[in-house]
């Protein structure tokens, strides 16, 4: 019953939380004005803004004592690419591990309050994060495939949710989806750890989108790669957002200014300074802490 | 402070660092090394002379053999060594696999002759690869009922291989049975799958399940290897066709050459196989080719040295460890003991003991790495479990002889020096060690392949089933085989367990009283007569330290076969 209330509630609320935020000076709850804002104004991305799929509020995470995210309010649009950057530490890989519920397998982690993925409170008691993550697929910092063929890495998911018709068309399309294929057709039976790392990390790609999931975060993706195994990724991302709503961590302020339509901006102590539009972000920001990190004073 | 003279410093004789300690330290470590190593080579050198007994035969005995064997195989170890490596390593691994690929035929020879009869063997095969059907049938038709295929899994194996107990529906279907006149023989309780093939009244020829069932499974195994290698279908069929053609050419000739045609199929199995794909591989690949003149010089040698000593009349040496030693039993004339009874008792307890101790050690171990909870109250009591499983590695090997003569001949009243008893107890010992090197193999499988399967959906299960357990078998595997090694030399709990002292015939079933290897060295080293304390506990020591090389070696090749590469 509670959960048909707050799936219920869910259109509706965005609306007066916004309200109640505006008259506060908070800037973390800045998120939800900028994309009200968006939505009425003419911003340049302003067409393409989609719904919010993922949503969070008030989100606080701890690893024992300490707290690593303070209150987080953020809403993520679908199909388009949403970027988080921050100084190492600030809670941004906490945050993509929130959402998937990774931070699970971290005994000492402790997650407060809530975060909805498609309506839904991903914390409820009645959710399983097992077959929630089948729904959120995650591209790590570094390119970690399994020591198999290439083949069976791409086939691993389509394996373990029992899928097991038309594997060799789902591998040949993920790994052509992640532009991949060419370089592996006539060797899909080799080990995916001959790859090389940018080979790898598309791999890992396209293991991630073989089972069609709705959302795909990735931690930092590009971070272990050279440049042009980078911009070959970032290139794949852009595409990728227009099947799939990507989340992209990301230290590489101009990475994320090249790829995201939407930036998130999270300064030392796992606060969540500014959320909107990237050329917003990026051009004018509404926060003098956000200005100096990007212009380099700081971070 | 005093400022340093220019002229000391930091080159020439008048340099500031002084390295006598160091030098001194590194002195003392190499003459402590040295110490323990030099001993202990030249102890097996004297129980390997009293052993082989080298020095009883013919000078020109000696003289004609180290010429045709010891000399050119000498010189060829001296070429490869410096100047081709490759074919160094190809002449160690054919002269070391027909070793090791007899030493398995020997060991099912056994199995075959004290254990098992060849239909038994077949009865049982079958029946477990039936139940291996069902479960993957069942896995296949209804993927989806979990709890289901536990109870499948279960049950198949326990079906086709045991029956089922007494039942009300078995006694109604053989009260009807009987009641139409008809007798089954099931006796009220429903045989297995097992027992039925054992009581067809036609059976297949000896070596045509044989054949069947040990012959071509290997060579399919092999053949997959093969294909997989070489990414060539032809080859991995050709495997397979060659095997099966040279198994069947055997049965046919062995009789006129006078080898036994079960003996042949196993030789083909486990040394002609391995050792053709690999000569196969060297002679296609071109590389080291020159090694495989070493066994070939090696065998040559002996033919000629044996045709030469024969004509010119030496007479050979007269050792204890020989092939009268290895496959009669002890005997109260020194010249006829043997230890071949022990022998069997040593590989039956080791079945028992790897029956037992690797399901429930691995268990263990993946318990505690990849379930048990490592934070809060849970986690203290886990992490004083694994502190004391380390404490229970040390514990002195006569006080698991203690428990196992208190729980397993005390309390369940099992005979007294069987071989499930001396098996149990000596499983109970090596277990702390084989959870150890299990978990340590499972923790050294990197975490981002867990995320990795995690952040796909997967669950605990099937991350574990499909990513932890593949990459970790290899190590629990070494370790299993060297915990294994450390068993099979264990003589306290078997004193305390009430081993025979000596039998002189070999066990049959896992309940009867048996000697070990390490327990028939004991009761020697206490004979009156010197020979037996000289030569024939020489032989016995040689024997058992033959097979913990070679299942050191084994594990050693495992290892190195599976090691990750960065
Ligand atoms: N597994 C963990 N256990 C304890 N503390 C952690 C763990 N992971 C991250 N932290 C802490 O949480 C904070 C945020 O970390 P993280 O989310 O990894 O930052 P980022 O990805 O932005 O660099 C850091 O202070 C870090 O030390
Ligand atoms: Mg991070």
């Amino acid at each position: 019953m509670t959960e048909n209330e707050m799936t219920s509630n869910d259109s509706t609320e965005p609306t007066p939380t916004t309200e109640t935020a505006a008259s506060s000076p908070d800037p973390s709850g800045d998120p939800l004005i900028e994309q009200s804002i968006d939505v009425e104004g003419t911003g340049d991305t302003a067409g393409e803004t989609g719904e919010p799929v993922i949503e969070s509020r008030d989100l606080n995470v701890f690893y024992g004592e300490t707290q690593a995210l303070q209150g987080i309010d953020l809403a993520i649009p679908e199909k388009q690419v949403t970027a988080m950057i921050g100084p190492s530490g600030c809670g941004k890989s906490t945050f993509l591990r929130c959402i998937n519920r990774m931070n699970d397998l971290i005994d000492a982690a402790r997650v407060e309050g809530d975060l909805y993925f498609e309506g839904k409170n991903v914390y409820d008691a009645d959710v399983d994060p097992v077959a929630l993550r089948r729904r959120i697929g995650m591209v790590f910092q570094h390119p970690n495939p399994f020591p198999k063929s290439i083949y069976d890495n791409v086939a691993y998911g389509l394996r373990i949710q029992d899928q097991t018709e038309d594997i060799d068309e789902k591998v040949e399309t993920a790994l052509k989806r992640a532009a991949l294929w060419d370089e592996v057709k006539d060797q899909l039976d080799k080990s995916a750890l001959d790859l090389s790392g940018g080979q790898q990390q598309r791999l890992c790609i396209a293991r991630a989108i073989a089972v069609d999931p709705d959302v795909i975060l990735m931690d930092e993706p590009a971070s272990a790669l050279d440049p042009i195994a980078t911009s070959k990724i970032e290139d794949l991302i852009e595409e990728l957002a227009e099947e799939f709503t990507v989340v992209i961590v990301t230290h590489n302020m101009q990475q994320a200014a090249r790829i995201s339509d939407k930036t998130a901006v999270f300064l030392t102590g796992g606060e969540l300074v500014e959320f909107d539009d990237t050329d917003k972000i990026f051009e004018n920001p509404e926060s003098q802490r956000v200005e100096d990190y990007i212009t380099g004073k700081f971070g | 402070m005093a400022t340093r003279e220019p002229e000391t410093g930091w080159h020439g004789e008048n340099s500031d660092v002084n390295h006598l300690r160091g030098r001194a330290f590194e002195a003392t470590c190499l003459a402590a090394t040295a110490f323990g190593l030099v001993s202990v080579m030249l102890l097996l050198l004297f129980v390997a002379n009293d052993a082989f007994r080298p020095f009883s035969a013919d000078a020109g005995w000696l003289a004609t053999y180290a010429a045709t064997v010891v000399v050119p195989l000498a010189a060829l170890a001296v070429y490869y060594y410096r100047l081709d490596e490759p074919a160094g390593e190809v002449a160690y691994v054919t002269s070391g696999l027909p070793v090791v690929g007899l030493l398995l035929t020997g060991g099912f020879a056994v199995l075959f002759i004290e254990l098992l009869s060849v239909l038994e063997w077949f009865a049982l095969l079958i029946s477990l690869v039936v139940a291996g059907g069902l479960i993957v049938a069942h896995g296949r038709l209804r993927p989806k009922a979990a709890l289901e295929r536990l109870g499948v899994v279960f049950l198949s194996p326990v079906i086709t291989v045991f029956g089922l107990p007494p039942t009300r529906f078995n006694w109604f279907v053989t009260d009807a049975a009987a009641a139409l006149g008809l007798d089954f023989g099931l006796y009220y309780r429903v045989i297995s799958l097992r027992e039925a093939i054992m009581l067809l009244p036609f059976v297949p020829t000896d070596w045509a399940m044989l054949l069947l069932t040990l012959v071509l499974p290997v060579a399919g195994a092999a053949g997959w290897f093969v294909k997989q290698r070489r990414e060539s279908r032809r080859d991995g069929l050709a495997v397979v066709g060659m095997t099966t053609a040279v198994a069947v050419l055997g049965v046919v000739a062995g009789p006129l050459l006078g080898i036994g045609t079960d003996v042949w199929l196993l030789i083909v199995t486990f040394a002609v196989l391995p050792l053709g794909v690999y000569v196969e591989g060297v002679i296609r690949r071109g590389e080291g080719v020159c090694g495989l003149a070493f066994p070939v010089v090696a065998v040559l040698g002996v033919v000629v040295g044996g045709v030469v000593t024969g004509a010119l009349g030496f007479a050979g040496p007269d050792p204890w460890l020989d092939w009268g030693f290895l496959t009669s039993a002890t005997s109260r004339t020194a010249a006829d003991a043997g230890i071949y009874p022990a022998m069997v008792g040593s590989v039956m307890m080791i079945i028992v003991i790897v029956l037992t101790t690797f399901p429930v050690g691995v268990g263990a171990a993946i318990y505690l790495e990849e379930y048990a909870p490592s934070q809060g109250l849970m986690g203290k009591f886990v992490t004083l479990i694994e502190i004391n499983i380390g404490n229970l590695a040390g514990v002195p090997s006569v006080v698991y002889g203690l428990l196992g003569l208190a729980l397993f001949i005390r309390v369940l009243q099992w005979p007294q020096g069987s071989i499930i008893v001396a098996g149990l107890a000596v499983g109970l010992l090596i277990l702390p060690i084989v959870i150890i090197s299990a978990q340590e193999a499972i923790r050294s499988v990197p975490d981002s392949f867990r995320q990795a399967s995690y952040g796909m959906g997967a669950t605990r299960w099937q991350t574990i089933r499909q990513v932890v357990l593949p990459e970790a078998l290899p190590g629990i595997l070494t370790g299993t085989i060297l915990a294994l090694g450390r068993a099979i030399g264990e003589t306290a709990p078997l004193l305390m367990i009430g081993a025979a002292a000596s039998v002189r015939l070999a066990p049959n079933s896992f309940f009867d009283v048996a000697s070990m290897m390490p327990r028939q060295i004991f009761s020697w080293s206490s004979e009156l007569d010197p020979s037996f304390r000289h030569g024939v506990l020489a032989a016995g020591v040689i024997t058992l330290l033959a097979v913990l090389l070679v299942m050191n070696a084994t594990a050693i090749v495992i290892r190195n076969r599976y090691q990750r590469t960065g």
